[in-house]
């Protein structure tokens, strides 16, 4: 029990430690990128480089993967392709040097759409139904607000398959399965609770005193709310938002549940994706890659808010 | 947390009328729950998991209203 | 020596306490002045800071939230225990509704297939927790050297947990394909095992560590961030009397750093067994279920019951117990979170 090296301060590690720790976390981080990394290269190969024994690390990059992703092609003769004039654009002349034709737009894009529409209007919804509820909590004194507030909770750790079954029978009576505004109002709910945990954190932070002057100013309530509460709860409405937002992009459960077509958005659609002879993995590739790529950037962006989104508010630092 | 400023009255409610050792017994109660909704061993354990489970959620939610 | 540690950590604490005491005597007293202030203003000023009573004001905040939820979640929970005492099928609409009591539930308890759903769930959250916790908490205590460029790389490592376990799941299945996957050839590499002498998904003693690896590969950043927090909670005097005691390090890590940090991991173990007991996309899309049943987690056995089998009302009774025990956990969750928000 022999503490020899006192000399530094006990809260500043010794410069080895710092190296071991440092050469320890660096190389986790860069073998949990890996799998990103190769998502990436995948979706630059052509589909027999993706799939070659031993995996390349080293190919010819080229966009197929993203020509496949957005396009159906069909197979067709060498003649009939040869008479057919000039390629028109890239993928056109990717397509032919594999004897195959653009038939149409694939479903991604749709799919895609169908995910921005869902994610943002839950998105929207979930914030402004949370702000005005975390406002409530925050300044009222509301009867059994414990209570409740578990309550609003809890429905997020419901498991998603065990209400999926009668908000399954419910769609179906409602007319809303495979709608997007049945997805948006599911979304919106399971996000409630997220958003009003997160904003009454962010709002409890605001002091009263300038509300309560403002009212003495001759402002209502609700115009002190709106003017003098929201702006000062900026920051905290749209790191709320991008948690919210990240949620409904990368949901899964429900929507392969209760979604087939119409409103059916990406997550359930990428694993679809099949070339000739089983997955299209530089496709597959593809589509990972730009579905994930947003969600990258809302990751840095928040990554000061990361602690306190993940733990609903509760841990700051 | 352990800590506690010293109380003048100890001990002034029942042991099961305090909140601090029920609502340990309820999450113990719900803790077994799960040892024998997971256990590989007797069936009849798990048959009766949801019975424990559920004597254990409502024995917190209603020992989480006594005071401390 | 430990005796004084014990002294330190309990001075903090009162510290803590004391603090929010005086925190809570302040909030009081602003309260108290604004109603001083809103009586010494005259009437009409009065009555429009009031404006409506502040029990309705509150309702009007809250309640389109709490309708939703009503409306979205709470009443098809309260359709599924009902569902749950019959015997509907979804398939079927028309057919007529007998009320079975509760042979659903029992059932549900006594088929051993669901059974061995819930020890496959077991065994998936059980190595998952304890390989996210170990490696989580040990990156947390590294990053805590506060080396240079630590921010940065914590933000790398942090980026798995936000993308979708669907997508990525997916992607995972081509990573794991024997002859031309990455997995089996980087395992391969350090091992010197052919790498199409394996299958992960294939085979049944593999497969249930396949998922494991994907979930603790997405999972443990979530760990190690609840953990930093933790570690980061803890002030340095303690440490600095510690030192004056002279305890050695491993000695601190165990009277004082685990102990501080432990309403964290405890929160983070909690979350994720939560979140790994109701797990369904990830194990979807790598394995579903498969081979044969040796992945079904409970939720997939759920899916199965429910959109295949089309026994709604015996898969709405085994929704329920699942929710029940969700619902236990989460009590237990909310506790550890008011207790590591205290300080």
């Amino acid at each position: 029990m022999s503490s020899v090296n006192t000399a530094h301060s006990v809260v500043e590690p010794s410069r080895t430690s710092k190296r071991i720790a440092a050469t320890i976390v660096i190389a986790y981080a860069v073998i949990t990128m890996i799998p990103l990394v190769w998502i990436v290269l995948t979706s630059f190969k052509s589909p027999p480089d993706s799939i070659s024994y031993p995996p390349k690390i080293v190919f010819q990059p080229t966009l197929e993967g993203y020509c496949n992703l957005f396009t159906t092609r069909t197979r067709q003769t060498p003649e009939y392709i040869t008479s057919l004039g000039a390629p028109t654009s890239t993928c056109d002349e990717i397509t032919r040097s594999r004897n195959m034709v653009i038939a149409g737009p694939s479903n991604y894009w749709p799919r895609f759409q169908n995910s921005l529409v869902i994610a943002f209007g839950s998105t929207f919804l979930a914030v402004s139904l949370g702000t005005l509820a975390a406002y409530g909590f925050s300044r009222f004194k509301v009867p059994l607000a414990e209570d409740l507030l578990f309550f609003i909770l809890s429905t997020r750790m419901m498991p998603p398959i065990a209400v999926a079954i009668p908000i399954y029978l419910m769609y179906r009576q409602l007319g809303l399965s495979d709608t997007a505004l049945g997805m948006i109002l599911l979304y919106t709910a399971v996000n409630v609770s997220l958003a009003v945990w997160l904003l009454k954190g962010f709002i409890d932070e605001i002091p009263r005193e300038y509300e309560e002057a403002a009212m003495i100013d001759g402002y209502t309530r609700m115009q002190a709310f709106f003017k003098v509460v929201l702006p000062q709860a900026t920051t905290g409405i749209a790191a709320t938002a991008i948690f919210c937002l990240i949620f409904a992009w990368n949901e899964y459960a429900f929507a392969v549940l209760l979604t087939s077509g119409a409103a059916q958005t990406a997550p359930p659609f990428i694993p679809t994706i099949i070339g000739e002879g089983g997955q299209d993995w530089p496709a597959v590739a593809a589509g990972t890659t730009i579905f994930v790529v947003p969600i990258l950037v809302f990751t840095i962006l928040l990554r000061k808010q990361l602690l306190r989104g993940i733990t609903f508010g509760a841990v700051r630092k | 947390m352990t800590a506690q400023t010293p109380v003048p009255s100890k001990q002034k409610r029942p042991f099961f009328f305090r909140r601090g050792p029920m609502e340990n017994i309820a999450t113990g109660l719900i803790g077994l729950g799960f040892l024998m909704l997971f256990q590989p061993f007797l069936l009849i354990f798990y048959t009766w998991s949801l019975v424990t489970l559920l004597a254990g959620t409502l024995m917190f939610i209603i020992v989480s209203k006594f005071p401390e | 020596m430990t005796a004084r540690i014990r002294e330190r950590t309990g001075q903090f604490f009162r510290m803590r306490r004391f603090k929010t005491q005086v925190k809570s005597v302040t909030d009081t007293s602003s309260t108290i002045l604004g109603e001083a202030v809103a009586r010494a203003t005259p009437a009409p000023i009065a009555s429009r800071i009031r404006g409506l009573s502040d029990r309705s004001m509150a309702w009007l905040f809250i309640t389109p939230a709490i309708a939703l939820l009503l409306a979205v979640n709470i009443f098809p929970l309260i359709w599924a225990i009902y569902l749950s005492f019959t015997n509907f099928r979804a398939n079927r609409p028309n057919a007529a509704l007998e009320s079975v009591g509760l042979s659903n539930y029992s059932r549900v308890l006594n088929d051993p297939n669901i059974w061995q759903a819930m020890q496959t769930t077991a065994h998936f959250v059980f190595w998952t927790i304890l390989l996210q916790t170990l490696i989580g908490f040990s990156l947390a205590y590294l990053i805590d050297r506060k080396f240079r460029g630590h921010a940065f790389w914590t933000t790398i490592i942090l980026v798995p947990m936000m993308l979708s376990p669907a997508v990525v799941g997916n992607f995972w299945r081509f990573l794991y394909q024997p002859q031309i996957g990455l997995f089996n050839h980087i395992v391969s590499f350090l091992t010197g095992i052919p790498p199409s002498s394996f299958e992960m998904l294939g085979s049944v003693r593999l497969s249930p560590w396949a998922i494991i690896i994907v979930d603790t590969w997405m999972w443990t950043p979530y760990v190690m961030l609840i953990c930093l927090a933790g570690l980061r909670s803890i002030p340095d005097y303690i440490y600095e009397a510690a030192e004056v005691d002279r305890a050695s390090l491993w000695r601190q890590f165990w009277s004082i750093t685990l102990p501080m940090a432990l309403p964290f991991i405890m929160l983070a173990v909690l979350f994720r067994g939560i979140e790994n007991f109701k797990m369904f996309d990830m194990v979807t899309l790598l394995t579903g279920g498969g081979p044969g049943s040796t992945t079904e987690v409970a939720s997939i056995t759920l899916k199965r019951e429910a959109f295949e089998s089309w026994r709604t009302g015996r898969a709405s009774a085994f929704a329920i117990i699942l929710f029940v025990a969700v619902f236990g956990l989460a009590n237990i969750y909310v506790k550890a979170l008011n207790k590591v928000k205290q300080r």
